[in-house]
Order: C-alpha cells, then sequence, then structure tokens
C-alpha cells in the first residue's frame, strides 16, 4: 500500500515538472516580451518603452528579451541584464535601492514630518485655548443669569 | 530655537543644492556602468573576410574596440584619428584595435572606408548584441580593454582634440605600460 502511494507522488512529481519544463507557446512568449519590453526604456528614445518605441535599438531589445524568455529567464534577470550594462537609467521604474530610495520613500517620510509638525502645533494652541480656568473668566451679572434662566426654560418646556 | 525653526531652513537649502547641482550638470550624461567590469566576449563576422572574430582571441592585448556606421557623420569626423592611432601602434603585439559596425548595410560600410581610408579590422554587429551588451547609446562610442580583459575607459563621442591626447597620453600608453588608470 505505502509503495503504490509512494509510486503515485513520483508519478505526479514528475508530470508536475513535465508540464513546468514544457516550452512556452506563441503567444504566452509574446504576453511575456511585451510585460518586459514595457518596463525597459528605449535608450536612444528614453521617454518611450521598448515595447512602444520603433527605433532600431529598441527592437533589438526586443529580440534579445525575446532570445532571453526562450531560454527561460525570468523578467528579473532580463532587467538585471539590462541594467548591468546600462545601468539603472534602462528600466522605466526606478528601482528600490541607493539614492533612488529617497524618491520612493522621501514624499511619505516628508508628510510624516509634516503630519507630526501639525500635531504639535494644534496640540499647543488647544492647550493655549483651554489654558483659561472658570475663575478667570468675566463673572456674570444677574440680567445674564436671568437670561441663561429663561434659556433653559424655554429649552425644558418648549416654550417660546 | 524650535527644531521645525533648524530643520526647515535646512530642507530648503538641501533642495536649492540640489535643483542648482541639476541645473548646472549635463542633463543628457548617464555614467557608465560598463566600466571596470569583464567586457563581454563576442563572436561576429569580420566586414571584409567574413570569418567569425571574437574578442577572446585577443587575450593578453590592450584592445580599443570602437563602434561606427557609415550614415554616423562623428564616426567620419574621429576617422583619421583611429587610423592614426593604430597606425602609431600597429606593430606592437600588445595592442589591437577593431571597429564595430553598428545598425548599418555591408555595402555601405565597405564604401565609407574605401573613402576614408582602413587600417585595422571591423566586425559587423547584425543583430545589435554586441552593442547592446556593451551598453550602447549611439556612434561613436570607444572601448579600451586592458590586458585583463577589463573595460577601463569608455569615450563617447568623435576622438579628437582633447578626447584623442587623452585616449593616447592617458588610456592606452599607461595600459600597454599595465599601469591603472587615475581616475
Amino acid at each position: 500500500m505505502r509503495q503504490r502511494y509512494v509510486l503515485i507522488t513520483l508519478i505526479l512529481l514528475s508530470l508536475s515538472s513535465m508540464a513546468f519544463s514544457a516550452p512556452l507557446t506563441e503567444d504566452e512568449i509574446q504576453v511575456k516580451v511585451r510585460e518586459i519590453s514595457k518596463t525597459l526604456r528605449c535608450a536612444v528614445c528614453q521617454s518611450e518603452s521598448v515595447w512602444e518605441s520603433n527605433a532600431e535599438l529598441a527592437l533589438q531589445m526586443r529580440a534579445i528579451v525575446r532570445e532571453r524568455v526562450i531560454a527561460g529567464e525570468s523578467g528579473d534577470e532580463i532587467r538585471a541584464y539590462f541594467i548591468s550594462r546600462y545601468g539603472d537609467f534602462i528600466v522605466l521604474k526606478p528601482q528600490v535601492k541607493g539614492i533612488n530610495q529617497v524618491i520612493w520613500f522621501g514624499p511619505f517620510i516628508l508628510l510624516a514630518v509634516s503630519a507630526f509638525l501639525i500635531y504639535r502645533k494644534i496640540r499647543v494652541w488647544v492647550k493655549q485655548a483651554t489654558k483659561v480656568t472658570p475663575s478667570e473668566l468675566a463673572p456674570i451679572d444677574d440680567a445674564g443669569r436671568q437670561r441663561i434662566a429663561e434659556a433653559l426654560k424655554t429649552y425644558h418646556t418648549g416654550e417660546k | 530655537m524650535k527644531t521645525w525653526q533648524v530643520v526647515l531652513p535646512l530642507l530648503i537649502v538641501c533642495l536649492v543644492v540640489v535643483f542648482y547641482h541639476g541645473l548646472y550638470g549635463n542633463p543628457s550624461y548617464i555614467p557608465p556602468v560598463i566600466i571596470n567590469t569583464p567586457a563581454p566576449d563576442f563572436a561576429a563576422p569580420e566586414l571584409y573576410e567574413g570569418k567569425e572574430m571574437r574578442l577572446s582571441d585577443h587575450k593578453g592585448k590592450v584592445v580599443v574596440l570602437n563602434f561606427w556606421a557609415s550614415w554616423c557623420r562623428e564616426c567620419a569626423l574621429e576617422h583619421s584619428s583611429l587610423l592614426e592611432v593604430n597606425r602609431r601602434y600597429e606593430n606592437d603585439p600588445q595592442f589591437v584595435m577593431i571597429g564595430v559596425n553598428y545598425q548599418d548595410k555591408e555595402n555601405l560600410a565597405k564604401e565609407y572606408l574605401e573613402k576614408h581610408g582602413n587600417n585595422f579590422k571591423h566586425v559587423r554587429d547584425y543583430a545589435g548584441k554586441v552593442s547592446i551588451d556593451y551598453g550602447i547609446y549611439g556612434v561613436p562610442e570607444t572601448f579600451v580593454i586592458d590586458k585583463e580583459g577589463m573595460i577601463r575607459h569608455k569615450s563617447i563621442g568623435p576622438i579628437i582634440g582633447e578626447s584623442y591626447t587623452h585616449l593616447i597620453d592617458k588610456v592606452i600608453e599607461p595600459l600597454l605600460r599595465g599601469e591603472t588608470l587615475k581616475g
């Protein structure tokens, strides 16, 4: 019985590995090439991705992406190849490393610092506003007391 | 003095410095990442003989690799300097100069060399693989590879005037003597 389970597991494993090593279809290759090429900058046109550009160099870069996709390389591996040749400039989305981290985290840090400063300022204002004690307020005269009493009466009875 | 009264002006000063640096720097300059890395080997057909040439065939030599095209005006500007460089070192067994013909037609490349003269070998980069392996943006671009096969110099634009003397005195000569480059 145990041997049968082992055999079934082995068959399933070999089938799944066959599935993984199966060559990509043309459609899958196209999708991957487009996906990766869209993240790479055309080195000569600069504002366009390798996918969008029709410059000769972009076409050649696309052909290299395709070759590497067929060879089984991942998107990160292909991007790493282009970065090793052209530098970070070649990827349209800046990498989260080195000085680039300022671009990624700078706005959030600035937001947090600003929020903290505003919070502190508001706290100071609130403190200053509540500093006045009832004894420091101007005393209420008789006319005032009467007005308050009338207002309370109106409030409770609903009469005007 | 309150903290924010120090931090805020400091941040503003930092921003001004960054913008000032950006204004006076060259926006089109992208620092090459390929310097001091192993030169990618390539196998490409020679322009005239058609047989395959490999960079590794020249291991142990100082290699000047020049990317050019017949349609490139700046390449024509520097061509006589390249011929002069090769004339100067062609008898040195430790030196070799190779032209890499970039995005070009074979007959136009040959016509160009007939017109401007030629004294070194050229290979054709059909699919742009060699160019992309060297991180080429355009032509002319020139690389100098040391005897250990490391890229030690990259020059963008024509080798004329100061860049010519720099290439000879500060790059090729020290590398032929086995020295390391300064700066």
